[in-house]
């Protein structure tokens, strides 16, 4: 792709509207993924610690923090504000969650996910390359809402809006005057 | 929407899109930890024991043949029963021997020497029959960790027994036995009464 192509795709104004629905998507999913995590931080640290990734000093305050990363993120994405930033913290997150899987995947580790509730509860959501696919569509969702959805249809646009019509009934006010 | 929002404000800086990840991600951690000081199933922020992860390990797998229950009985063929001490007490094949398996515990590394050791020509293993086979997977487990020739039985105990010719007792007086030492060949089968 042509820089002048890159340029008019980047500027296209359409895709506020196209990352909508990402955005809704993505977000939504984020906020069900940290439901049983944040009520359940025990079971969602076993599963941390089913990886065998992270060193055991790092396990739990890494299943502590995690799920109210991905609650904000998803609030935060569904409703628009600073969602480029929530785009970025779920981009690395998933870059994460792929590195971990891919991991598990390659030592042959029989396990579940324990991406949506824990692997006592979710037996039959096993790691396959279904699981990496998947995560590397939401990787791919979350850098489309990070590199075009530059601004976001949300409280700041709304905001801009807002201000723009006041400025317009002012102006429209001082040309009768 | 049309083209002329594309201007309604100042395109965020991609300074600005790192500060916002990190001042979210700063606080959204803390008030993680702060809940998790307050809640009543919350957990110590450093685990005091290691987790006890139930996650099988791989074994190594090697490629294993099917076998017709017949093919038991030919000489120079050790016969492994895979299933539980109970099953193979209630009926096993004549001089068979008991090598449990596990799918979480590998079969220990004496058991298998003592089975290599045999130089048996063939090993024949059935197991429970079932989905996944018990007997499969343990002859799996042997090839992949070195014996030769390993076979399985489909269909298993359950298959053997069909053939009622093949069935018997388990006081028979065979020289099998449950530690996983290997009884007998083929040909010794024949001689300890009852196998085809």
């Amino acid at each position: 792709m042509s820089h002048f192509a890159w340029k008019a795709y980047r500027d296209w104004p359409g895709h506020a509207w196209l990352a909508l629905p990402i955005r809704l998507y993505l977000g939504s999913v984020f906020l069900l993924a940290c439901y049983h995590k944040v009520l359940h931080p025990d079971q969602f640290a076993l599963d941390v610690a089913t990886y065998q990734f992270l060193p055991l000093a790092l396990i739990n305050l890494f299943a502590i923090t995690l799920p109210w990363v991905e609650l904000g993120s998803g609030v935060l994405l569904v409703t628009g504000w600073k969602s480029r930033g929530a785009a970025l913290l779920v981009a690395l997150m998933m870059l994460a969650f792929i590195v971990a899987l891919a991991s598990a995947l390659h030592r042959g580790l029989d396990m579940s996910c324990g991406c949506f509730a824990s692997n006592a509860v979710a037996g039959d959501d096993p790691i396959s390359g279904m699981t990496l696919v998947r995560d590397g569509i939401w990787l791919a969702m979350a850098l489309h809402v990070l590199l075009f959805d530059r601004n976001p249809l949300g409280p700041g646009r709304f905001r801009t809006w807002l201000r723009r019509r006041r400025g317009t009934s002012l102006k429209t006010k001082e040309d009768v005057r | 929407m049309g083209a002329g929002t594309r201007a309604t404000r100042p395109v965020q800086t991609w300074k600005g899109v790192v500060i916002d990840a990190l001042v979210a991600g700063l606080l959204l951690s803390g008030l993680g930890l702060v809940f998790n000081a307050l809640y009543s199933d919350g957990i110590p922020l450093v685990a005091d024991k290691e987790y006890d992860i139930l996650v099988p390990c791989p074994e190594p797998l090697g490629e294993v043949f099917p076998l017709e229950p017949d093919g038991l009985s030919q000489e120079g063929t050790v016969v492994i029963d895979a299933r539980e001490p109970e099953q193979f007490d209630e009926w096993h094949w004549a001089g068979a021997s008991n090598v449990p398996f596990d799918f979480l515990d590998p079969v220990a590394s004496d058991k298998v020497a003592d089975i290599i050791r045999t130089r048996a020509r063939r090993i024949a293993v059935y197991g429970d029959g079932e989905d996944p086979d018990s007997g499969r997977e343990l002859a799996r487990e042997l090839a992949g960790r070195g014996a030769r020739n390993v076979f399985f039985v489909p269909g298993g105990a359950s298959a053997l027994m069909a053939g009622k010719a093949s069935a018997q007792p388990a006081d028979s007086g065979d020289r099998g036995d449950r530690n996983g030492r290997t009884g007998n060949t083929g040909d010794n089968a024949n001689r300890s009464g009852g196998a085809p």
